[in-house]
């Protein structure tokens, strides 16, 4: 659904964002990490139709975004990183002005429906003013579904929300992704990132890493598997086996390294017992994105 | 270029601008009327006005109410043609809006005309109640003169100078906005972009300009020299990359 391939976006002298080539397909939640200034809203705005390449190509949605920005524009949803509404328009007319200009048929019916369905029917006749940020985002997702588009951008949508409106957010998310829409998710909040997405891709102007957030763990730390036992035990230097890539003992615990888990741990685990361990607990070392995060950007030169 | 957008753009910028409060309805349609309403009070106050030869009456009845007819378009769309990019920029609409089918021409040509309709409509309106009412006041006679006298030139002035006037006022408010970051420093430079061409109006007045349309042909022929220029600017300030990085 989205396939770029060598974008690069120059500011005069500055590259916002170097060679970046990416493929995301049809129903996939895809979340863009990077610090601020990284190049995400620049992706965002190119694959959007809003900002021109200077290199490079994109496809979205089957539309190539350098030829034909403007049908690439009627054909995806954005909701930037400022809601960006009306403030003295009711939301109503907030958007009843965006189904006019995507020319949406039947608009009072598509307003109603995304009205209704986030929560805002009752207060449609109200000044966008009075609406609360949550609210307001709200509208503004509402806005970028009108025309019912099958790629979707979301440039930081639960960015300064209270915990409660960013969940109902979240869910919406999640609600549209269950509708087979592509997502393209730009955002800081690495929890988010992990609960929605199937692939996360990492970029510091230039594409760090794509992957899921398992992959990208395991390919950063490997596979640890935590043991923890009833009593400390020493292991003589014959007991490894030929699988365990490396084992760190800390009193009561093991933190052994394997490449696949699922096979090895019942072998790991009879030998330990062979050994007279006392096994309490067996499970995976659980790496937070935060940390893939942190690792990854630090590795990538300024 | 779809017809259907430019007019919703139009549609929301008047919807916005008059629900935003004193600043447009002032600029707009308050100092107009009340402009227009002292000259009407001018021409209930004179005393035996069928005394005073019709010569004479140029100065009270004709000479005020036509510079009201000259400031017109060039006041009413001051506040509205600043408020239309201001209120985009203070709200970071403007981002939302270049990403539906929008085109920036269309954009432009919609913010245009939203501050020019209305500043032609008024100043038209208001020339029709000036007509209306001097019908009433005047006598036959003093029409008749006036209208041989000054029909070229009202007609100068209203078909000509006032969409010329009020493009260009429109496009210089527009070209300030984009470029600075608050609504009074845009008003203040803006007012100063209306000064020279006021100056000018105001110049040809005392330089007898009901009896030269030439004069006023002449400032027409400036004006359009100088929207054609501001058009271009403007173009180019409505460039895509240019509001999304440099409209701040």
């Amino acid at each position: 659904m989205i396939h770029a391939e060598g974008l690069t976006r120059r500011f005069g002298e500055r590259i916002a964002v170097e060679n970046l080539s990416l493929g995301i397909g049809a129903g996939e939640v895809f979340g863009f990490l990077g610090p601020n200034g990284a190049g995400k809203t620049t992706t965002v705005r190119m694959l959007a139709g809003l900002l021109a390449p200077t290199t490079g190509r994109a496809l979205v949605a089957g539309v190539d975004v350098c030829a034909e920005p403007q049908r690439v524009r009627s054909v995806v949803g954005i909701v930037t990183e400022h809601p960006g509404l009306y403030e003295k328009l009711s939301a109503w007319h907030n958007l009843k002005f965006y189904a006019d200009l995507y020319d949406v048929k039947s608009s009072e019916t598509q307003i109603e429906k995304y009205l209704n369905l986030l929560g805002l029917w009752e207060r449609r006749c109200e000044p966008v003013g009075t609406f609360s940020k949550g609210m307001k985002q709200k509208l503004a997702i509402a806005r970028a579904l009108l025309h019912e588009p099958h790629v979707l951008f979301l440039d930081e949508p639960t960015s300064g929300l209270d915990p409660e409106s960013a969940k109902t957010v979240r869910n919406f998310i999640a609600q549209l992704a269950s509708e087979k829409r592509t997502i393209f998710l730009c955002t800081h909040n690495l929890y988010e990132a992990e609960q929605l997405c199937s692939r996360i891709g990492l970029i510091k102007q230039r594409l760090i890493k794509v992957g899921s957030p398992q992959q990208l763990k395991r390919e950063l730390y490997g596979r640890h598997i935590i043991i923890d036992l009833k009593e400390p035990i020493s292991l003589s230097e014959d007991w490894q086996l030929p699988f365990v890539r490396d084992v760190q003992i800390n009193g009561r615990r093991l933190l052994v390294q394997l490449d696949d888990p699922e096979v090895q741990n019942p072998v790991l685990v009879q030998r330990l017992v062979e050994l007279g361990a006392q096994i309490q607990f067996v499970r995976e070392q659980d790496r937070t994105l935060e940390e893939v995060y942190l690792d990854l950007i630090a590795q990538e030169k300024p | 270029m779809t017809l259907k957008r430019i007019q919703t753009v139009i549609i929301k910028e008047w919807r916005e601008a008059f629900k935003g409060g004193k600043t447009v309805w002032i600029g707009t349609v308050a100092i107009p009327l009340i402009l227009l309403g002292v000259s009407f009070f001018q021409l209930f106050h004179l005393s035996d006005i069928r005394a005073i030869p019709p010569e004479e009456l140029v100065g009270t009845l004709f000479l005020v109410p036509f510079l009201y007819f000259l400031m017109f378009p060039m006041i009413i769309p001051h506040s509205m043609a600043i408020y239309a990019i201001m209120s985009e920029k203070e709200q970071k609409s403007l981002e939302p809006l270049l990403a539906t089918p929008l085109r920036t021409g269309e954009l432009l040509l919609a913010k245009t005309l939203a501050s020019v309709i209305p500043a032609l409509a008024i100043t038209w309106v208001a020339f029709g109640l000036f007509l209306i009412v001097i019908q009433f006041v005047l006598p036959a006679s003093v029409l008749e003169w006036a209208w041989q006298q000054f029909s070229t030139i009202w007609l100068m002035t209203l078909g000509l100078f006032a969409p010329l006037a009020a493009t260009f006022m429109t496009l210089a408010a527009m070209a300030i906005a984009t470029r600075v970051s608050d609504v009074r420093t845009a008003q203040l430079l803006s007012s100063f972009a209306m000064l020279p061409i006021l100056m000018a109006a105001f110049f040809l007045i005392f330089q007898n300009l009901l009896e030269k349309p030439a004069l006023l042909g002449g400032l027409c022929a400036a004006l359009l020299v100088l929207d054609l220029v501001l058009l271009g600017l403007n173009v180019k300030l409505f460039g895509r990359e240019e509001i999304l990085t440099r409209w701040r």
